[in-house]
């Protein structure tokens, strides 16, 4: 899917068609931004759940928190007192203890590739429940860059490469770091290159690249039901998009909780920009 | 509904006893209406007959009128928009051939009201519809000064833009996929350049605009909203005539004369943008490399073989491009092709066969070196059409017909070289078949009683070969199923009542009714307000139901000091059902299951639309008012309550002034008003690895701000009776510079993380233009 954006950053379906839109107007003279004041609605708070089950041996964390107005400042929301259990396929639930408000961590462990976990989540009384299996490792061979110009801004990019297994439907997630700053969260999936020697380009609205920068990258093999929330988040985008109907993401947790739980494996590369 | 079309049935079967039973009528008048100075057949002419009673008929699309007549004295009127008055007094003792010219009258004010009627908008049964006159489409104030037929249509109550300086709209709550768009009877499935900032339709290749927004007669099918059939220039027969314009954003070009003095003609009109011209100048190579235009052709030509057989033979074809340093190409367009031949069986019997060619199509390229990969995408539609038009007797119009449609959609096909990562994927093509058959009959009942009443029958066929895909509730695959080439796949049948009724009060005023089923079985995907070259569409299918839509208008039309001014209400209540939305996250591209990511909802609109006008004098234009509300129900969206569709605007206002100050000066000025549509904000917002996530409640439960422009343009005729004409016109786009929003989005504030923002995008603030035309 990345092979798209690799030539338009916005070649994503449904901003494709919008930042087109702004393009040719800027053509035809004027377009412009301008930030707003709205009198937006207060929703109900709803729980928020993000778990996540890696093959790492590590401490596993589950983050709950609960969502915040509009208007209010971007911080972490934490559910505290909530019973928090991962059950491994053998049926034998990994207990999580809070170590902060809304942060649940596990012993230092790992899970295995080709398993299925379950999250059970008890929380004011009600039970949320998720599954999500581990997609056998796609380990990247390598991290580089590629300088793409659009209308004059020309721009370097990390790229990652890797050989995608053939046969089966792999989904990927790359978590990338800038001098340790975090940058971007992208999903690509091989239904146009399963197979390849692939090229996936990060195409990120962060901070321009620089001589002597450090760029980390975790990629992720993710299962489909993750891969589809990450996209749907993407999809509506938090910077731009046309005038769409925007929806929550399809969560796999249960009960009417957001979020997402992902049993995943991970692999990490550093590069510094010469 | 299942009683309304019982009783329909009824009615219709005891119609044909009536109708059988009475023909004491005897002789036939008929002749085709003319311009008598390029020698244009003329639609929509109207042509009354005082005698012992006064009645009348209109020419068709092709000029051609008929119809019965005792006999006696008549005095004949024949009038039409920008024309002078025919009055003349005929004798009828036999079957008479009557062509008429009419001379064009350029001094709009100057026509004298005479004794004659314009009154057919009060008389005639037809309701939901709306013309265009193209004098007003030259006159009302645009965006660039891009003449625009969409654009135009938009001021008209029940009738919306699709957003900021877009020609996709959308009417009496329907989608706008949901309007068939008809260039000389061909199907036009993307109707915009520029993402939607121009039409398709170059208006000086255009001859007649109408728009049918309810009570559609039976011989339009296929879609649920409204009819948009646009019928191109036949080219002059007298002369060889060049016109055309230089302006701002692109220059056109039309010439047309005879082929045969008096028998045959053509028309040949082109216009190209250039806006990419000024790219360049400039010294950035990365932006003097980029490419952005559109083009478009139309062509027509004519030929009459005798007094009974007439053949035309036109098309459109137009291509925008885009791309980008070399490394990217993005193109689509349309193409139309239709050979008409017009017929007549008996001077009662005007028969006319059309083969109709239409195809749309999208190409993608990338031209990387690793990973390089060409998308094609297209919707290819084979057409024969199969129409005639009957003048029965003096009160029985009959129409009846056959609608042959062979769709082929082939939904993306990715190539790429050997070095490239990118795997060729082709999700495989389809094919079905649309069959309907249709007959409706304008019968004047009485002195008061006007009644056009017609069955649809369509039926849609979906054929192999491919695979075919079955789901379960969670859009999994259950079955997948081969089917052999030509193999049936799935087939629906649906019968399509049509009826209006016109009441007249008095002269001046009249009531009219009209309930109206349509089906569509071609249904547009896609996740933006406005049309977007890589919409896809996919046809009805074991998973897919048609679309169907009820819609009931009622509508009273006054017309008042001597016709001068024309007033209508009309109110409707639409029904529709199998809308379709898709769950979140769907990924339409090179997708096979995109079937299995659909959600069938039902949707309902209703409104009230006033719209006043004033048709002759120094100063003319009108006012439209419309007061609507529009809504969706899906069991999987806002827990299964109904809610607001994106389109849903409450009062939409239009205001139109033309004003001929003098032989040369023209002003005129628009202004529109709307709510903003509903749209989804969010309700709140949560952590997600560090990422700020909306939280969204409820479905189109806000609204964008109000949108209101106001617009101003001058022209200014050369001197007259020169061998070139030309003249200039000037125009201001919002003038008060507006800023409206186009989108509003929600992000994290650039300056503080820890915050979040509402941005507004406006596309267009004031914008000047200017066009030179001429004519020669």
């Amino acid at each position: 899917m990345n092979f798209l954006m690799t030539i338009i950053p916005f070649f994503q379906a449904s901003k494709l068609n919008y930042k087109l839109v702004i393009l040719v107007s800027l053509f035809l003279f004027s377009s412009c931004e301008k930030v707003i004041n709205l009198d937006l609605k207060k929703a109900e708070s709803v729980i928020v759940i993000e778990g996540s089950i890696s093959d790492q041996i590590e401490n596993q964390f589950v983050k709950i928190s609960k969502t915040t107005p509009f208007t209010e400042s971007n911080t972490f929301n934490g559910f505290k007192g909530a019973n928090v259990n991962i059950i491994t396929p053998g049926g034998m639930p990994i207990t999580f203890i809070e170590v902060s408000p809304g942060l649940y961590r596990s012993q230092r462990l790992k899970g295995t590739p080709g398993q299925t976990y379950k999250l059970e989540i008890l929380a004011d009384g009600k039970l949320y429940t998720a599954s999500s299996t581990m997609p056998l490792p796609v380990i990247p061979d390598s991290v580089g860059f590629k300088k793409l110009s659009f209308f004059g801004n020309a721009n370097i990019y990390p790229t990652v490469y890797y050989k995608d297994p053939s046969g089966v439907q792999n989904q990927y997630r790359y978590l990338v770091k800038i001098n340790n700053k975090y940058q971007a969260d992208i999903v690509s999936e091989d239904r146009f290159n399963n197979g390849n020697a692939v090229s996936d380009v990060i195409n990120y609205d962060g901070d321009d690249l620089k001589s002597g920068d450090i760029i980390t990258i975790e990629m992720q093999s993710i299962d489909r039901n993750v891969f589809k929330y990450y996209f749907a988040i993407s999809q509506i985008g938090g910077n731009g998009g046309p005038p769409v109907a925007p929806a929550n993401p399809n969560s796999n947790i249960s009960n009417g909780a957001l979020g997402i739980f992902s049993a995943h494996t991970k692999s990490t590369l550093s590069i510094v920009l010469k | 509904m299942l009683f309304l079309k019982n009783i329909f049935l009824t009615c219709f079967l005891l119609l044909f006893f009536t109708i059988n039973s009475k023909s004491q009528d005897n002789y036939t008048i008929n002749g085709i209406v003319k311009d008598s100075l390029s020698g244009e057949t003329l639609i929509g002419v109207s042509l009354k007959f005082n005698g012992k009673v006064q009645v009348g008929t209109s020419s068709n699309a092709y000029g051609f009128f008929s119809y019965k007549l005792s006999s006696g004295d008549y005095d004949l009127s024949v009038s039409y928009v920008g024309y002078r008055t025919i009055n003349r007094r005929i004798s009828i003792n036999a079957d008479t051939k009557l062509d008429l010219n009419m001379v064009p009258d350029n001094i709009l004010d100057e026509i004298v009201i005479s004794s004659e009627k314009r009154n057919d908008n009060v008389v005639n049964a037809q309701m939901g519809v709306a013309k265009i006159n193209l004098s007003e489409i030259r006159n009302v104030p645009v965006l660039f000064g891009e003449r625009d037929i969409l654009k135009t249509l938009q001021l008209l109550p029940g009738i919306k833009s699709a957003g900021e300086g877009n020609s996709g709209f959308y009417v009496r709550g329907g989608s706008t996929d949901q309007n068939l768009i008809l260039l000389d009877e061909a199907p036009v499935y993307n109707a915009s350049h520029l993402l939607g900032f121009f039409s398709t339709f170059n208006s000086d290749a255009i001859k007649d605009v109408s728009v049918f927004k309810g009570g559609m007669p039976a011989q339009y099918g296929g879609r649920l909203s409204s009819v948009l059939d646009i019928r191109m220039n036949d080219g002059n027969k007298k002369e060889y005539t060049a016109e055309g314009g230089i302006g701002l954003i692109s220059s056109r070009l039309k010439l047309e004369g005879p082929i045969v003095k008096d028998k045959g003609s053509f028309m040949i009109s082109g216009r190209r943008t250039y806006a990419d011209a000024f790219l360049a100048f400039s010294g950035d190579s990365s932006i003097k490399n980029n490419t952005l235009f559109f083009y478009d052709l139309n062509a027509k030509a004519n030929y009459q073989i005798d007094e009974k057989n007439t053949i035309y033979l036109s098309g459109y074809f137009g291509r925008d491009e885009l791309g980008l340093n070399e490394t990217f190409g993005f193109g689509w367009g349309n193409t139309t092709a239709t050979l008409r031949w017009n017929h007549l069986y008996s001077n009662r019997l005007f028969s006319n066969t059309s083969l109709i060619y239409s195809n749309y199509n999208y190409v993608i390229q990338n031209f990387l070196q690793e990973n390089n990969f060409k998308v094609n995408s297209s919707i290819r539609d084979m057409n024969l059409k199969q129409d005639f038009q009957l003048a029965l007797n003096n009160s029985h119009n009959i129409r009846f017909g056959l609608d042959l449609i062979h769709h082929t959609i082939a939904p993306g096909k990715i190539t790429a070289s050997a070095s490239s990562s990118v795997n060729e994927v082709a999700v495989q093509k389809r094919k079905g078949s649309e069959i309907a058959a249709y007959i409706s009959d304008e019968w004047e009942l009485n002195d008061k009683i006007n009644l056009v009443y017609g069955l649809r029958a369509s039926s849609f066929f979906l054929f192999g070969p491919g695979n075919f895909y079955r789901y379960d509730a969670d859009g999994k695959t259950n079955s997948t199923r081969a089917y052999a080439s030509g193999e049936l796949v799935k087939n629906y049948l649906n019968l399509e009542p049509r009826i209006s009724a016109s009441y007249q009060l008095n002269g001046l005023s009249s009531l009219k009714s009209s309930y109206t089923r349509n089906t569509q079985n071609l249904h547009l995907m896609s996740n933006s307000t406005a049309g977007s070259p890589t919409d896809l569409y996919i046809m009805s299918s074991n998973n897919v139901s048609p679309e169907i839509a009820d819609q009931i208008a009622l509508g009273y039309f006054r017309n008042l000091n001597e016709d001068k001014y024309e007033f209508s209400a009309e109110m409707y209540y639409k029904k529709m059902q199998g809308q379709i939305e898709y769950r979140s996250g769907t990924d339409l591209r090179g997708n096979r299951n995109v079937e299995a990511d659909l959600l069938f909802g039902d949707g309902r609109a209703y409104g009230i639309e006033l719209f006043l006008k004033k048709r002759f004098g120094k100063i003319n234009g009108w006012i439209g008012y419309t007061l609507s509300k529009t809504e969706r129900k899906f069991n999987d969206i806002n827990s299964g309550q109904w809610f607001l569709a994106k389109q849903d605007r409450t009062n939409d206002v239009s205001l139109v002034g033309i004003y001929r100050a003098s032989e040369r000066w023209t002003f005129s000025s628009t202004f529109v008003y709307n709510t903003g549509n509903a749209v989804t904000f969010p309700g709140g917002k949560y952590q997600l690895n560090n990422t700020t996530v909306f939280y969204y409640p409820e479905r189109n439960s806000d609204r964008m701000p109000d949108y209101h422009r106001l617009d101003f343009s001058a022209t200014l005729e050369g001197k007259p009776n020169k061998k070139l004409q030309s003249s200039w016109s000037f125009g201001v786009y919002n003038l008060y510079n507006r800023k409206n929003a186009y989108s509003i989005d929600f992000r994290d504030d650039p300056d503080d993380k820890s915050k979040t923002q509402a941005v507004r995008t406006t596309l267009f603030g004031i914008i000047p233009s200017v066009t030179w035309n001429f004519k020669f």
